[in-house]
């Protein structure tokens, strides 16, 4: 189904579009460090992703989240090279939101309209259909994804789950090639959390999640397990998750060690 | 999360944007012109009338805005003080046909309406090479967030009554600055991440400046 018109999405600006969406491995990282006021986030991070589903685990402050977003320009790199779809990523950092999806944690934060048809519409005018024509293809859009009874709803008034599946629609309205999300099952309940993530299962995007439950992870092609801003270890779920899982009891039993001492 | 938005089909949502902002600017330019008692209760009536209009969600919407008795009652008692009473009523009622007016044209205009109304306002702009849909697309994010930010407030308050019994205190002013302002750096990043305010047909995007926000 064609969503927006030809010549007015893809129009002018797509013969100066640099990315390759199909390149393989579609991000590279050489040494990439990164540090916000002083302070290490990323360090010496080199590797290639390409691989369809790839999960990436941490502890809080690991620096998950700002690795996930170099992904797609929201952070740049303060050391090293960072290359996506082919391209130098500071060189197409306006580029990027036409090819990464990002689909944040809280979906009251992304969520820039109050109804969900305009929430889906945004993205089509932000690629440069004009608003008639934006309205028509999101309940289109909606309606393929058996979601058209929500178009007129305020998303004030829809249900945790709904929210982040309208979040995920609105970005993936603009046909992104890849899909990156920051734990955004946290505040969903089980039943909704399934939803969403046999949704996210049956997408042909490539997606590179971060998440804490490492159940959600398990059919996945590859995890990244970042510790303090370095890759701890990158491998296939059943080499990382069980290494994971234990590094976390080990640390677990080191503090209760410590506060019975 | 909360919306102004009031979805619906009346005659008032059916109105173009731009006619309800007209209009709007039009019984402003009068009301603070004039000096007649009359027609500032006419002009209350009539925004009353709107509101009702709408049914009960519109005089819900009506009596979710008492909150501005509060405001009226200290302007009142301010002009009593001052003994200049008439002044006080006849500023009270031309501000609350105003407020009222001009708050139902928000509840009865989708976003993208809004913003498609008021970014010709902007247009000038692009005579010195600026976008005019970034200051449109901000003033739309005000309406949009403007009730988010008070259930952020409520919230407060609730943590803090649940832990001192008292509903209100000076002391929620820095939580709320501070939520507030992470808030907006998680709006204004969500807007990034879609291709920035501006959209992507304009090609003098910059990387945003890593603020800390996250790891």
């Amino acid at each position: 189904m064609v969503f927006w018109r030809k010549g007015v999405a893809d129009g002018a600006n797509s013969s100066a579009l640099l990315c390759d969406p199909g390149a393989r491995p579609y991000a590279t990282f050489e040494e990439v460090g990164m540090t916000i006021g002083g302070h290490q986030i990323l360090d010496n991070i080199s590797l290639s992703l390409e691989e369809h589903r790839i999960g990436v685990i941490g502890l809080n402050g690991s620096g998950k989240s700002s690795f996930v977003r170099l992904l797609n320009g929201l952070r740049s790199p303060s050391r090293g090279t960072l290359k996506l779809f082919g391209q130098i990523a500071s060189d197409v950092l306006k580029e990027l939101p036409r090819h990464v999806g990002f689909v944040f944690q809280n979906p009251d934060h992304q969520a820039i309209f109050p109804t969900v048809e305009e929430e889906i519409a945004f993205g089509l005018t932000q690629l440069g259909a004009d608003k008639r024509e934006s309205r028509d293809q999101a309940r289109r859009f909606l309606d393929t994804h058996g979601c058209l009874h929500l178009a007129g709803k305020p998303i004030a008034e829809l249900s945790e789950g709904q929210k982040q599946l309208v979040c995920i629609l609105a970005v993936l309205v603009m046909k992104p090639s890849l899909l990156v999300l920051d734990e955004p099952l946290t505040s969903l309940d089980a039943l909704a959390s399934r939803r969403i993530r046999h949704m996210l299962l049956s997408l042909p995007q490539k997606i590179v999640m971060v998440s804490h439950h490492l159940d959600h992870l398990e059919s996945f092609d590859r995890i990244l397990w970042l510790e303090d801003g370095t890759l701890r270890m990158d491998g296939t779920p059943s080499q990382v998750l069980p290494a994971y899982q234990a590094d976390i009891d080990r640390k677990f039993e080191a503090v209760q060690e410590a506060e019975a001492f | 999360m909360t919306s102004i938005y009031l979805p619906g089909n009346s005659w008032a949502h059916v109105l173009p944007a731009s006619v309800k902002l007209l209009f709007v600017a039009l019984m402003s330019l009068i009301l603070f012109q004039a000096e007649s008692l009359l027609l500032f209760i006419a002009a209350l009536l009539l925004a009353v009338a709107c509101y009702a209009s709408l049914g009960n969600p519109g005089l819900k919407r009506l009596l979710g805005l008492k909150g501005l008795l509060y405001i009226g009652a200290i302007i009142l008692a301010f002009h009593a003080w001052t003994g200049t009473m008439f002044e006080g009523v006849t500023m009270i009622l031309r501000l609350a046909a105003m407020i009222l007016l001009a708050n139902f044209v928000s509840i009865t205009t989708r976003m993208d309406d809004m913003l498609e109304a008021i970014q010709p306002m902007f247009r000038p702009l692009s005579w010195f090479g600026l976008s005019g849909r970034k200051p449109a697309l901000g003033i739309a994010l005000v309406l949009r967030f403007a009730p988010h930010m008070l259930e952020v407030y409520a919230a407060l308050q609730e943590a803090y009554r649940a832990r001192t019994g008292h509903r209100n205190s000076w002391r929620l002013i820095a939580p709320f600055a501070l939520q507030s302002l992470r808030m907006s750096d998680n709006v204004a990043e969500a807007l990034s991440a879609r291709g920035s305010a501006g959209g992507m047909a304009d090609h003098l995007q910059k990387p945003r400046k890593n603020t800390g926000n996250g790891q």
